[in-house]
């Protein structure tokens, strides 16, 4: 068996507060005299006991005063244990701390030296590598200048440097590196990984736990002098972590109960509406500090995207939600509460027991016209729109002709528009349609984002992370909160229809509404594809999403919806807003309305009478966040930042 | 036996640090003065003048070379106080090294009285200078300055780390250390004889006074071209043995508790 190289068994270290208190002659003879010297004690360790093989990394984490570099010490030899034995075999080149080690008043050139002496180098070793230290540490510039006039981080890169010039047998490494700027913890990162990788055994100090996972291959967590945990260096870290945000969360809450306790009680925001646009302004009002109560008037949170799992499959309970955008910002914010998976969505339709590929593109038209080259298929539209001539449009149905031509538009476009819209092409207005985009690549997919994704474990997640620590209060209408708490908060953000927070005064604003019937089918797989459309109009339904294609599920049972469109009425759900010009009119004189209330924000889809795609949603809310907050969204990028 | 061995050892391991910390010491003395060695000839030259033209008067007839006779003095007392007050700081003024790495913090007090002896050389030239400047006669008995040398430098070492470690745990000791070397110089026949005082007084100096000591068997070598009597020169390596043994006693008692004081 491999000897260890160092054994700290059973460590503890005792200090005395109160013998820090008598530092002249008279109190220590008086209080001598009297017997009265007695220990306050203080274990900074207990009962610690750590076992390292060579070549071995150990992280060392926990709060401020745990006993991190206490431990340290101890190994190192500056402190000796008050019980317990500490046994080193090999040769320690501390890292020693921030500036530390150096002369103020000596210049760069002659510390370099001292500490080398201090490490126990003697002075031709030190003129040997004097170049390779300089060069590392990059201070070839400041070589004769006093280490006084030096900032912390150019002391850091000097003391790391002169540290780690010797390949020693233990690197201590003391959270030095957190002042050094980003170039030079990336090379301090990769000398100690090149030291690792020589066998070095490290000892590892940081509060950055991700650079300690990234490290080290071992953990200890120390908390006021106790082990709470040592083992591998992932679960440790993994388990600190949890610890610390807890401790945040309670922390954060006990804060929160002082400032309403101080503020009678009372909320900054009421946030009617916890689907998108009110979860992510409710969470970044949480984050600027400000008190939000959460009111939704279903039995669940999330609104639209909610998700509901059964069977195990994430079943989108309001219609399929992909998420795609162009904002790289609104894709990184997403991503901080949910991973995305690489769904790209490419629906088929079925048009009576033919299969095509969506949106329209050389793979659609190739199975209509068994052609080839994209050349072809223009020349072929281009004839059927011509055969067609048809100069001014008089309804959807002549429109839809001559963009695309006779083939696409009867098996493609006809039957499913006349069912969303429930009448036929004929009587529909030809704005409907302004163009159809056709493709003339092989290239089905349905977006032309540069970020698609749909979050894995269903986007019920995204919003409980989003709420994470807000008050939520669920089956909650907002009119009869108002009645029964009165004016317990400072403004309301409303997500709901603008038209009912007006009492409908000024009539209804028209929405297009969708019916769902959900089923469990006894069959791994019903369609093979997310989302098939049926185009033509014997087919009752508009198309069939299949729940389970979107997270590529492999549960034994399928979930499928079958999406009815339906004529809406008032107390229906309202899912699309139909932004005619009737409609569009109305709304603006609510938005008139709505301008007397200044204590009221309208917001999202209802609020606002507009359809937003998901990122859209948050683009807006971001805007919000801005004007309301003063306040820009911070996004805190998954992308791996090498921290050391 | 073994642990004397490893002690000699790790000593000769942390001889560049000694040399380093010397080094250091000697530089930051006369950073940035304009004459920076010079002056550790010229600062007791000086001295040596003002006291030379002040107290002159009062014992010109006494004593054959009176600057020389003073400078011995002055340059041997200023040794031991300059080199016993810097080691008595060494420790807590290192304070921020010995917190984060581990080096035998002996060496540090080594350090200091071991720089101070060496400008104590440097001033053996103010010293050179006085004696070729006043004709006085070079002695053969002047080879043995060295034994002298050593024998204050052991002593200093000893009351240096007795020192030290008072230090880090009771700061007062500075103030009541200042008061005990303003006595003792008062005590040590610097700038007068020794002859003048009560014969009473003379005893005690000459038994109890270390400096006297070092002070006397200096100017019998110097002056009087004579080796020192028996008494005195074995009696200095005792105060130097005992002060030495005393000092390292003291030190190794308590220098793992230091680290919780300083």
């Amino acid at each position: 068996m491999a000897k260890n190289i160092i054994d700290a068994d059973h460590v503890t270290i005792r200090f005395n507060l109160a013998n820090e208190k008598v530092n002249n002659l008279k109190e220590y003879a008086i209080k001598m005299a009297k017997h009265e010297l007695m220990f306050q004690e203080f274990f900074a360790l207990k009962d610690v006991s750590l076992h390292v093989k060579k070549g071995e990394a150990w992280g060392l984490i926990g709060t401020n005063g745990s006993g991190k570099s206490t431990l340290l010490k101890t190994i190192a030899g500056i402190l000796k244990p008050y019980t317990g034995k500490v046994k080193v075999r090999g040769r320690i080149a501390p890292l020693i701390e921030l500036g530390a080690g150096f002369d103020q008043e000596l210049t760069a050139r002659e510390n370099i030296f001292l500490n080398g002496a201090v490490l126990g180098h003697s002075r031709e070793f030190m003129e040997e590598h004097f170049d390779e230290i300089v060069e590392f540490a990059d201070l070839e510039k400041f070589l004769d200048s006093p280490i006084k006039n030096y900032s912390s981080g150019m002391k850091a890169r000097l003391g790391f440097s002169v540290a780690t010039m010797v390949d020693s047998e233990i690197l201590i490494v003391d959270e030095v590196l957190s002042v050094g700027d980003y170039q030079f913890r990336k090379k301090c990162n990769e000398r100690m990984e090149e030291m690792l990788s020589g066998g070095t055994t490290l000892l590892y100090v940081s509060h950055n736990i991700d650079s300690v996972k990234n490290l080290c291959t071992h953990a200890l967590w120390l908390d006021h002098g106790d082990v709470i945990m040592a083992g591998d260096a992932r679960e440790v870290c993994d388990a600190y972590n949890s610890r610390q945000e807890q401790i945040v969360r309670v922390v954060k809450k006990e804060k929160e109960v002082k400032k309403a306790q101080k503020k009678g009680n009372k909320y900054d925001y009421l946030v009617v509406g916890s689907g998108l646009f009110g979860s992510v302004f409710a969470r970044e009002a949480y984050q600027a500090g400000k008190r939000c109560l959460v009111i939704d008037k279903r039995d669940h949170l999330g609104g639209n995207i909610y998700t509901e799992k059964i069977s195990n499959i994430d079943v989108h309970k309001y219609g399929a939600h992909i998420f795609h955008t162009s904002n790289k910002e609104v894709w990184n914010y997403v991503n901080q509460f949910a991973e995305f998976n690489n769904y790209i969505n490419s629906p088929v339709a079925v048009y009576k027991d033919e299969l095509y590929n969506l949106p329209f593109n050389m793979n659609t038209f190739s199975k209509l016209w068994g052609l080839r080259t994209p050349a072809e298929v223009q020349e072929k539209i281009r004839q059927q729109i011509a055969e067609l001539n048809i100069t001014e449009p008089k309804n959807l149905e002549e429109q839809a002709l001559s963009l695309a031509g006779r083939d696409v538009y009867e098996k493609l476009v006809k039957g499913y528009t006349e069912k969303q819209w429930g009448r036929d092409c004929k009587d529909l207005p030809s704005f409907i349609i302004k163009r159809l985009p056709l493709r003339f690549t092989y290239d089905n997919n349905y977006f032309n984002d540069r970020y698609q994704g749909i979050p894995e474990g269903g986007y019920t997640k995204i919003i409980l992370e989003l709420l994470d620590g807000i008050d939520v209060k669920l089956n909650t209408d907002y009119k009869t909160f108002i009645k029964e708490n009165g004016q317990t908060f400072d403004k309301v953000i409303y997500t709901g229809p603008i038209d009912e927070y007006f009492d409908y005064c000024l009539g209804h604003l028209e929405y297009r509404s969708v019916r769902f019937e959900t089923e469990e089918l006894d069959m791994p797989n019903y369609q093979g594809n997310a989302v098939v459309n049926y185009t033509d109009r014997e087919v009752p339904y508009t198309r069939i999403i299949e729940h389970k294609h979107f997270e590529f599920g492999q549960q034994p049972t399928t979930i499928i919806s079958r999406e009815y469109s339906a004529e809406w009425k008032p107390g229906m759900e309202p899912y699309y807003p139909v932004n005619d010009e009737k409609n569009n009119a109305l709304f603006e004189k609510y938005r008139e309305l709505a301008a007397k209330e200044p204590n009221v924000i309208f917001g999202g889809r209802l609020g606002n009478y507009k359809y937003y795609n998901m990122d859209q949603v948050i683009e807006a809310a971001f805007e919000l966040v801005k004007q309301e907050l003063k306040r820009k969204v911070i996004v805190e990028t998954n992308e791996a930042v090498p921290e050391v | 036996m073994g642990l004397f061995r490893y002690r000699i050892k790790t000593l000769f391991k942390y001889k560049d640090l000694i040399k380093e910390l010397v080094g250091r010491d000697l530089k930051l003395k006369y950073r940035r003065s304009f004459l920076g060695y010079v002056w550790s000839i010229l600062n007791p030259l000086l001295i040596m003048i003002v006291m030379t033209l002040v107290f002159s008067a009062m014992f010109r007839h006494n004593i054959e070379n009176y600057p020389v006779y003073l400078l011995i003095g002055r340059i041997l007392f200023e040794f031991t106080t300059t080199s016993t007050n810097s080691a008595m700081k060494s420790v807590t003024g290192n304070a921020a090294l010995l917190k984060k790495t581990y080096v035998p913090k002996y060496i540090f007090t080594l350090a200091k009285v071991t720089s101070c002896m060496v400008d104590m050389v440097f001033s053996m030239g103010a010293l050179l200078i006085v004696m070729l400047a006043t004709r006085s006669p070079f002695h053969w008995e002047m080879v043995m300055l060295p034994l002298v040398i050593l024998q204050i430098y052991i002593f200093c070492c000893g009351l240096g780390f007795l020192l030290a470690q008072l230090n880090v745990f009771f700061r007062d000791i500075q103030y009541i250390y200042k008061a005990i070397t303003t006595a003792w110089m008062y005590l040590t026949p610097i700038f007068y004889p020794i002859e003048q005082l009560p014969v009473a007084i003379q005893f005690m100096i000459k038994v109890f006074n270390p400096l006297y000591y070092y002070v006397a068997q200096f100017r019998d070598m110097v002056l009087n071209g004579q080796i020192p009597g028996p008494r005195i020169f074995w009696g200095g390596w005792l105060w130097a043995f005992v002060m030495l043994v005393i000092g390292v006693w003291s030190f190794q008692r308590s220098k793992d508790k230091f680290i919780l004081y300083i």
